[in-house]
Parts: structure tokens; C-alpha cells; sequence
């Protein structure tokens, strides 16, 4: 009885082994439009059904994609990006700058609704144009051959390619959009310029790729699945069980025991975000900023990446991430102070500012097991210097809904991203609007961040950053706590993975073992 | 059961149903934040944008007009968050797996339930009795938010028997309907025995032994009919249960019901598809009510009679 | 100890067994967390997530705290839950079914009427949007789940008001001109009670099971506060490497609503007896 159960299951589960890469994806996309997306997990996916101007390499750093080489005029205004001959649609059709012309013109379009319009906004008009001012056909951007776009900018932007990269960069098939309207997105209708192309999408059960057999550079792999997971201990069951061979997360307490029993599989490398406390700088007493000095001394953010959080993220003193390249982050006033110190600077600053020992703080943190940890760790330091917390957990979603309307009085948050600092500094500038969550104002920080943003150069550019950092770094408007390390699981089947700082693993560059 | 009683409770339903509607559709609209909320922050002109394509910049009574014309043509909407369907598209897509998990837990905890529960209410007192009972006593004490993570970790992932979450074969739904009917097992169980119990005390049933007619045959003709009757009604409750119960086991074991659509679409405030799976739901649930209903008036003399 | 309570607790195996079980786990409630030595939300920051030890009987959580003090500590919010929110249940479901069931005719019949048509609806769901619309507060959770468990109290007082309705102290506070109101509140419910309140020991446990539902979908009583829902929830998400930290939770919830159950049948079967010789 036993064996014959045992072979019943064994046949039933015989159908359900794949013959591909099954890869674990943290959530459902919600759309496969390169210019609807909003999420990481959506990039994840349009990244291999989609190309470019510039494309990721296999360790994440900007490649020519479909434009072979790029000229940037010496004022920094004008780019010229030619595109390789080769370049199809997976029907067939040539991929030219008339596509690119009409995607770019169809992302700042009011009518598209594109959440991530701005991305592209520092090209000439494309605010403009999306707020309703100006009509798409004056967007900075033109085809002057079939092969040959023009981008023409507000004002100097350097870190253009690396904008690039994101789908809202992508093309879309302007043969199929204006045919079938929206319903260009659906699986029968499917046309795109990537190494894949969508062979099936069944919503919370698997998005299924399947090769483009007109992409200039054929993938090795002919197909693979991307399976949406509910949690990150589902991912790992089924990771363990076989069923997936990558994951992106897996429960934090794992990590210990896969790094000394599954070295092979393990990958992590630090990744290129700031994690932060940002203090609402317009609700008292947050508005004093003894107390916020007070209640950054107090946190330890070596304490909470080695000791608490454990999972190789990289303690920073600064906004801008360490790795990013180029930049010289300003030294933080109490940098060297040891923490007994801190601690006693701490407490007579909340003493000086009249709260003593009765200051209470709401701290407000997204959902999920590392910003919790982070979360009760940082309550536990305030407790040092007698300050009581109340932790709020949400959604991430709604988390930075209230983050974004200034609804919090110390929130944890996480900006993902890009390896220019200005991506991270424009979060203090007042003219940012509501990601600046904490509603930070001070007039020289504003006046040296703008006069950054006029420099072609990049070194000039970094140095002016760097001083406007420094001003800021006296007001405390936020804490900088660390840069987060991203872990997966990857089958040692699968070759050709590179982890990397911005985690992103095109699939055209992996194979697998049989 | 005259047609006027059953033209009274499909009204019933219908009215209740548009008490529902009207509910969810007000909760919904009351809730902070936006659909529109991301990892990402949108500029206001940019949001604005998305409101009108979504029509949310009307006034309330326009919007809920709006809905209710579509819904009268069965249209639930576009989903705000799952921008490449429809509600009825998402769905029609996952009520066959939701329907496969609740209906193989209704089989499975009313058919188990009710063998345990005669086999147990036949004997009253006996040995056999007393521990049929309390193992059905040891299922109500294992919800689904125990049952299944214990069933993926020891079955799944150490045993690695069967699969540990998604799709694919009749092998990915064994754990989640043992999960979800572990507890309603148990309950039919008791409820039987009680039921078998109290009916074997029946007067008539002593006058049916009396006249020496064969055992098996007062089980069927005198003894199950009466003691179905309490487990008929407990099957509203149960179906009710069973839908709140596949939200927990749909999440654990990764299957792609419209109980994660629920959830996700409750956290995320996408308002047409919380609505539309929460109708579903609802809608359901009042007809397998009715439809529990007018199994009863069948089965029950006394019922009959009365109508 | 009355000899009739004594054959209620410990008449049989079972109910001997769930009366020394919710003993004990009444007394770790009751003294648990001041035992451990450590408090709601002290960190060890050198046992983050350590298995059950002499320092941690129970082991630690994800962020370095004492379960044993946390088991405890969330078993009070999760029994405190189920009892207020049956409270509130009686509250509200007592009078209910008293009113319908003594002005009887066409008011008893819609009044039921509504209450069939609530049970018919998936009322978890609604307690879940709810909590999403309003956001989380365990006062909101009491109110919400005692508003879906009402239902039950109602059917059964109304029984048992159809009972009492003719019953001779009823027809002479009648005879005496009294109100319908003073009838029903001063001498239907005080006779009807009794019945409700044994009902309501099985929706005690009823409620902490839609408690621990709740707090799963991440619903549940919000940091630092906890109940074995959250910690639950908690351990599912890391049940490979810390099992003690899903599994002691788990336990208990576990062995309370069996004797919870257990108990409750047993007071029913026990007063359904008594009413019928009665």
C-alpha cells in the first residue's frame, strides 16, 4: 500500500518537472508594459523581453544595447545615439529611431498615464509635456535617419545611458500598439525586441519567456519561467524542493547555515540603495534639531548590520551609497565619537531641548522580517537614552503613502537605485515634493544642489554635491544607516550568473547544466 | 415550498447582495492611500493623470453609478493594480482553483466527518467512541494557520512527498485541502455523532427496532435522514469558513486562487478587485445558503409541512 | 469544589486532561512574563534568534527577545481578545435574540431574518477589509470580531426566550402592567442567560482562532505588543531555521482551543441534560 502511494505520487509529480529555468520572482507584475511599470519585480521581467539604446551587461554595468556607440556634444546637451542595423522585433519588423521617438513621446503622454514618466524628465519639454503644457511632438528627441536618434536636454545630465536602462527607456511596437490598443500587452499579441519574447502569462502562477529567434545576439537558453512566490519561505520550500532553481529571497535565518552548507549556491553582494531614518523636519519636537541629533547619535548602525540584521549589509555614514563611484561623501560630524560618548551627548541634547526622559516616537517601518529587525533594534538603542517607540508596521505601499504626505514622525525607508549621487541627494532638495518625506528645507543645501545640476562635468559636479551633503549632514534631516546586500539561491546548474550591485540577471547570458 | 417562499428568498438574496455592494464599495473608498501608491513616488501632475484614466476624479455617486451600470452587465472593471486584466479576467482565471480546493475540502471534511461521527454515534460510550473522538477533538484545535506550514515543512520539504506550493498536477492540491479541512472535518464529526446519538433516542426508532426491522436498514431509512439535518445546516457556516480558510492555504502553498487577489488587493487598496472577488465571494456563499435551504425543506418533514 | 462541577471538569479523560491543560496554561499567562527576567521588548544582543536554552527557556525572536516572556505576554492579548470580543458578542446577541423572541410574530421573523442573512455572508473578509480601511487597533479587532460573533448568541437566547415566554413569572409581571422592556431585561434575560453563557465558551475559542487567522494575513495587533497569531505568523516566515519560534506558539493556541472545546461541549451536554429533565 505504502510503496504503491508512494508511486502514485511519484507519477503525479513526474508531470510537473520543468525542462526549463524556473526562477522564483518576489510578487505579481503588475503590468508587462515597459511604460505602465512601477516595480522591481516588473523590471526583473521586461528586462530580457526588452532592449534599450543600452542594455545591462552580465555584472550589471551599462552595454551598448540597441544603439551600437553614443556622442555627447561638449555643452552636454545634445546626445546622438547610432543604432545597430541588426536590431528586429520578434515578428520580424526592424527596430529604428522612428520606435524610439514614438515610445518616448508615447511614455510622457498624459494619456499614457505612466507612473515613472519622470524618469525621463530631463529631456527637453518632457515635464512639460506630461503635466499637460506642451504637446508629446516637442519632446526632446528625434529620428535624423532611420538609424540615427537625436535626445536633446533641459540641462547637462551625464548619467543619461544609466537613465537608460530602465524600461521606461524601452521601445514599444508601434505596429502592434496602434492596431490592438492596449491589449498589445496579452500574450497572443506579444511583440518585443529582447532575447525572450512572452510565450504565457498566468497571473500569480508563472510568466513563461520563450527565445526571440530574430534578437541579434541568440540567448543559450530557450526558455525559461519566472513563478511569482507569496512569501520568501515559499520561494525556499521550493527552492529545496527542486521546483525552483533561483530565488531572490529566502527567510534571513537561513543565511548562516546556507553560507557554511551551500557556498556553491549562495550568492550575495552588496547593493546599491540607502536605507535610512528620515525625521519629519516640520512636526514637533521632530522639528528641534537637538532631538533629532539626539536620536541619530543614538543609533549604531554597525550595531545593526553585523549584529542584528546580519545579512552583509554595509553600514554608511552617508545618504549616497559607498559604491557609488566617484563621490567623496562629506565626514559626519560625530563619525569618531565612541558610542558611550554618543550616548551621553545623546541624553544631554534631549535634556537641552527640554524632553529629558519623555520623549515618545512613533516609528513607522514597511512590512517584511529585515525592515522589522531594523525597526525593533533602533527602538531598543532609543531606549538607551530613555526614549520610548512605538513601532508602526504597513504595507510597503501604503508605508510610503504616509511617508509621501508627511504622515509619520521617524520613518525607516529605502531608496533603490542608480550610481549617481544626485539620486540620492535629491531626496533633502525642497524643490523635490514629496519624496522628500521629511519636508527638509534649507536654502544654501537648495542653492548648492541646483548649481551641481548645471555642471556637464562630472567631477565638478560630484564636488558640489558633496559640499551640499555636508550642510545638510548639520541639520540631521536624516539618518543614513546602510546599504542593503542582496542574497539569492542559483542552482549550481546555472552558469554564467554574476551577482552584482544593481541585481540584475539577464537571462541571455545564463546556460544550464543539464 | 411554495413558489412565493422561493421568489421571497431569491429576493432576499438579491437585496442582500445589493447591501453588499453598497458596503464594500463605501469601506473601500474610505481607506487612505491610493491605489497608485508604489516602491517609486509619482509626481502630482502624473498622478492626476492616472486618476482620470481610472475615472477616480469624479464625485463618489457618479463613480459608484459607473460601477454599478457595469456590474449589471457582469462587468467588474479593470483591475487598478493588475493593469493587463480585467477583474473578470483574473477572476475567471483563479475560481477554478479556488473551486478545486474548496470543493475537494467540502468533500473531504463532509464525507470523512460524517463516516466518523456514525461510526462513532452508533456506540455511544464505547471504546471505538472515545478515541474517534478525540482525534476529531485534536482537528478543531488545527486551523489552516497551524495546519499548513506544518504540513509543507514536514511533508514538503523534509519528506519531499509532494510539492510545496504552486500549480501543475492533482498532487499540488493534496496538502492545501488537507489543510483547509482538517478543523471542518472534526466539526461534521462531532456534529454527526451528536446528531446519531440524540436520533437513536427517538421513540419512533425504538417502535422501528421493535418490529425487528434489519439494523442497516433503520440506519438508512430512520436514523441518517434526521441526523443529517444538523450537518445540512452547518454547511453554510462551513462554506463561509472554508473561504476565509483558502485566503491562509492559497498563500501558503503559492496556488493562484482569487484568495491571494484578495489579499493583495486589500493591501494594495485596488478597489475593483476587492470588490469584484469580495462580490464573488459573496455571491457564493448566499446561493449555496439557498441552495442548503432548499435541501432542508426536502429533507426535513417538518419543514415541508410547515411550508 | 461542588461534586456536579467536579464531574463537569473531570468526568471523563478528556475533560480531566483539558482541565489540568488550561490550568497550566492559564497560570503561564498569569505569571510567565514576570518569571523569565526579561521584559516584553528587552533585546539580548547577543542571542538574536537563539534556540531554547537556561537564559531562554523558549528561545528568542528575530530580534534578539525573550519568548518565553512574549508567549506569554501575546496569550493574554489573544485570550483577552476572545474574551472581550465575546462580550461583546453577548452584548449585543443576548438582547437581540430576548427582544425577537419574546415580542415574537412578524418581529421575531424579520429580526431573524437579518440574522440569517449576516450568516450568510463571508464575514471574515469584512472584518479583514475593515482592518485594512481603518487600520490596526486591537480595539477595532474586539469590536469587529465580537460583531461577527453575536450571531450564534442571538439564535440561541431567542430558543430559549420561546421557552420562557408563557412561563408563569413572565405572565404575572405581565398581569402587573409592566413595560415590555422591564419584561425582557429584568426577567427573560436573567433567565435565559445562563444557556448564552455556556454557548459563549465555544466562541471563545472560535474567536481566538480568527484572531490568529487575522494576524497571519499580517492583520493582527500591532509591535511591540504581540499574540500567539503574530508569533505565529512570525515563525511561519522563518520555520526551517527557528521551528521552536513557530511550533510554542503554535502548541499552545493549539492545546487551548481543545480544552477550550473540550470543556465547552462538555458544559453544553451537561446543561442540555439538565434542561431536559428539567
Amino acid at each position: 500500500m505504502h510503496r504503491f502511494l508512494l508511486s502514485l505520487i511519484t507519477l503525479l509529480l513526474s508531470a510537473t518537472v520543468a525542462a526549463e529555468l524556473r526562477i522564483g520572482l518576489g510578487g505579481e507584475p503588475s503590468t508587462l508594459d515597459p511604460h505602465r511599470y512601477n516595480l522591481r519585480i516588473e523590471e526583473t521581467v521586461l528586462t530580457d523581453l526588452f532592449e534599450g539604446l543600452v542594455t545591462f551587461a552580465a555584472d550589471g554595468s551599462v552595454a551598448p544595447g540597441v544603439a551600437e556607440s553614443w556622442q555627447t556634444s561638449d555643452d552636454g546637451l545634445t546626445w546622438q545615439f547610432n543604432l545597430r542595423r541588426d536590431a528586429r522585433w520578434s515578428d520580424g519588423h526592424p527596430v529604428t529611431a522612428e520606435d524610439f521617438v514614438y515610445a518616448f513621446r508615447r511614455l510622457l503622454n498624459p494619456a499614457t498615464a505612466a507612473s515613472l514618466a519622470y524618469f525621463m524628465y530631463p529631456l527637453a519639454n518632457a515635464r512639460e509635456i506630461a503635466t499637460g503644457e506642451a504637446e508629446p511632438h516637442t519632446l526632446g528627441v528625434q529620428a535624423e535617419q532611420p538609424h540615427t536618434l537625436v535626445i536633446t536636454l533641459a540641462a547637462p545630465y551625464p548619467y543619461l545611458p544609466e537613465r537608460l536602462l530602465y524600461p521606461t527607456g524601452y521601445p514599444v511596437p508601434r505596429h502592434v500598439v496602434e492596431r490592438v490598443g492596449d491589449d498589445w500587452v496579452r500574450p497572443e499579441h506579444w511583440v518585443s525586441n529582447g532575447a525572450y519574447t512572452l510565450k504565457d502569462w498566468r497571473p500569480q502562477e508563472a510568466i513563461e519567456l520563450a527565445r526571440n529567434k530574430h534578437f541579434h545576439t541568440p540567448a543559450t537558453l530557450a526558455g525559461a519561467t519566472y513563478v511569482p512566490v507569496a512569501s520568501a519561505q515559499n520561494a525556499f520550500n521550493r527552492y529545496r524542493t527542486g521546483d525552483l532553481q533561483a530565488i531572490a529571497g529566502f527567510p534571513a535565518g537561513e543565511l548562516e547555515r546556507l553560507r557554511a552548507e551551500r557556498p556553491a549556491e549562495l550568492r550575495e553582494a552588496p547593493l546599491q540603495s540607502a536605507f535610512y531614518l528620515a525625521f519629519n523636519t516640520t512636526k514637533p519636537p521632530f522639528n528641534d534639531v537637538r532631538i533629532r541629533r539626539a536620536l541619530a547619535l543614538a543609533v549604531e548602525p554597525r550595531v545593526l548590520t553585523h549584529q542584528v540584521l546580519k545579512t552583509g549589509d554595509i553600514p554608511s555614514e552617508s545618504l549616497v551609497p559607498p559604491m557609488v563611484p566617484r563621490y567623496t561623501p562629506p565626514a559626519l560630524p560625530h563619525a569618531n565619537l565612541p558610542q558611550a560618548e554618543r550616548l551621553r551627548l545623546a541624553r544631554a541634547l534631549l535634556a537641552d531641548a527640554g524632553v529629558g526622559e519623555r520623549l515618545e516616537v512613533t516609528l513607522k517601518h514597511a512590512a517584511g522580517i529585515a525592515n522589522k529587525k531594523a525597526s525593533l533594534a533602533i527602538a531598543g538603542m532609543w531606549r538607551q537614552i530613555g526614549v520610548r517607540t512605538r513601532l508602526h508596521q504597513a504595507e510597503l505601499r501604503a508605508h510610503y503613502a504616509d511617508l509621501r504626505q508627511g504622515n509619520f514622525e521617524v520613518g525607516h525607508a529605502a531608496w533603490l537605485g542608480e550610481a549617481n549621487p544626485e539620486h540620492y541627494l535629491a531626496l533633502l532638495y525642497s524643490g523635490t515634493g514629496d519624496t522628500n518625506y521629511g519636508r527638509y528645507a534649507n536654502a544654501e543645501y537648495d542653492a548648492l544642489f541646483e548649481q551641481a545640476k548645471l555642471q556637464a562635468d562630472v567631477a565638478a559636479r560630484h564636488a558640489l554635491l558633496a559640499q551640499a551633503e555636508a550642510v545638510a549632514s548639520a541639520d540631521y534631516p536624516v539618518m543614513p544607516l546602510y546599504a542593503a546586500a542582496s542574497q539569492r539561491l542559483v542552482s549550481t546548474r546555472i552558469r554564467g550568473w554574476r551577482e552584482n550591485a544593481r541585481d540584475v540577471h539577464p537571462l541571455r547570458y545564463l546556460a544550464v547544466d543539464p | 415550498m411554495s413558489l412565493a417562499w422561493l421568489a421571497r428568498r431569491l429576493a432576499g438574496v438579491v437585496l442582500t447582495f445589493a447591501v453588499i455592494v453598497a458596503a464594500v464599495f463605501g469601506l473601500l473608498r474610505l481607506a487612505p492611500g491610493g491605489p497608485f501608491d508604489g516602491e517609486r513616488a509619482l509626481p502630482p501632475e502624473v498622478e492626476a493623470n492616472l486618476r482620470a484614466a481610472y475615472h477616480l476624479d469624479e464625485p463618489l455617486p457618479y463613480q459608484f453609478a459607473r460601477y454599478v451600470a457595469a456590474l449589471a452587465q457582469g462587468d467588474l472593471g479593470p483591475s487598478f493594480r493588475q493593469k493587463d486584466f480585467t477583474v473578470n479576467d483574473l477572476v475567471a482565471r483563479g475560481m477554478p482553483v479556488s473551486a478545486t480546493l474548496g470543493a475537494g475540502a467540502l468533500v473531504l471534511a463532509a464525507g470523512v466527518g460524517l463516516w466518523i461521527g456514525i461510526s462513532a454515534g452508533l456506540r455511544p460510550g464505547s471504546r471505538r467512541d472515545a478515541l474517534l473522538m478525540s482525534i476529531a477533538s485534536l482537528g478543531i484545535a488545527l486551523p489552516p494557520v497551524v495546519a499548513a506550514p506544518v504540513l509543507v515543512m514536514v511533508v514538503a520539504v523534509f519528506w519531499q512527498l509532494l510539492p510545496a506550493g504552486g500549480t501543475g498536477g492533482p498532487a499540488h492540491y493534496v496538502l492545501p485541502v488537507l489543510a483547509l479541512a482538517l478543523p471542518y472535518t472534526a466539526a461534521v464529526a462531532r456534529l454527526t455523532r451528536g446528531s446519531v446519538v440524540e436520533t437513536l433516542a427517538a421513540p419512533h426508532l425504538l417502535t422501528a427496532a421493535a418490529k425487528g426491522l434489519p439494523q442497516r436498514r433503520v440506519l438508512l431509512r430512520h436514523i441518517l435522514p434526521l441526523a443529517l439535518l444538523p450537518v445540512l445546516s452547518y454547511l453554510g457556516p462551513m462554506a463561509a469558513g472554508l473561504l476565509a480558510g483558502s485566503v491562509v492555504v492559497e498563500q501558503v502553498f503559492d496556488l493562484p486562487g482569487i484568495g491571494r487577489y484578495f489579499v493583495q488587493g486589500a493591501i494594495n487598496r485596488d478597489y475593483t478587485l476587492v470588490m469584484g472577488v469580495t462580490l464573488v465571494y459573496a455571491a457564493l456563499v448566499l446561493l449555496f445558503n439557498l441552495a442548503v435551504d432548499l435541501l432542508y425543506g426536502r429533507l426535513d418533514p417538518r419543514i415541508r409541512l410547515a411550508r | 469544589m461542588k461534586p456536579s462541577v467536579r464531574h463537569t471538569l473531570f468526568g471523563t479523560p478528556a475533560a480531566a486532561i483539558a482541565s489540568v491543560l488550561l490550568a497550566a496554561v492559564l497560570l503561564y499567562l498569569a505569571v510567565g512574563a514576570s518569571l523569565s527576567g526579561y521584559a516584553l521588548e528587552d533585546i539580548d544582543w547577543d542571542a538574536m534568534e537563539a534556540p531554547p536554552t537556561a537564559t531562554h527557556w523558549f528561545g528568542t525572536d528575530l530580534a534578539g527577545r525573550d519568548l518565553f516572556t512574549r508567549v506569554s505576554s501575546g496569550g493574554r492579548v489573544s485570550l483577552g481578545v476572545a474574551v472581550i470580543a465575546t462580550l461583546v458578542s453577548i452584548a449585543i446577541g443576548v438582547p437581540y435574540g430576548a427582544f425577537a423572541g419574546y415580542l415574537g410574530g412578524r418581529a421575531d421573523h424579520v429580526m431573524m431574518r437579518i440574522v440569517d442573512t449576516l450568516y450568510a455572508l463571508p464575514f471574515v473578509l469584512v472584518v479583514i477589509l475593515l482592518v485594512v480601511v481603518v487600520g490596526r487597533s486591537t480595539l477595532l479587532l474586539f469590536a469587529a470580531l465580537g460583531a461577527v460573533f453575536w450571531l450564534d448568541i442571538a439564535r440561541i437566547v431567542r430558543g430559549q426566550t420561546l421557552r420562557v415566554r408563557h412561563a408563569a413569572f413572565v405572565e404575572a409581571s405581565r398581569g402587573l402592567g409592566a413595560g415590555t422592556v422591564h419584561i425582557v431585561l429584568r426577567h427573560v434575560v436573567p433567565n435565559v442567560a445562563g444557556p448564552a453563557l455556556v454557548y459563549a465558551t465555544l466562541t471563545v475559542p472560535g474567536v481566538m482562532l480568527a484572531e490568529a487567522f487575522l494576524s497571519f494575513l499580517g492583520l493582527g495587533v500591532q509591535e511591540p505588543d504581540t499574540s500567539w497569531g503574530v508569533l505565529i505568523a512570525d515563525g511561519t516566515e522563518n520555520m526551517q531555521a527557528a521551528p521552536w519560534a513557530l511550533a510554542i506558539p503554535a502548541g499552545f493556541l493549539a492545546a487551548t482551543v481543545w480544552s477550550l472545546n473540550i470543556l465547552g461541549d462538555r458544559l453544553r451536554d451537561r446543561l442540555d441534560a439538565a434542561v431536559r429533565s428539567g
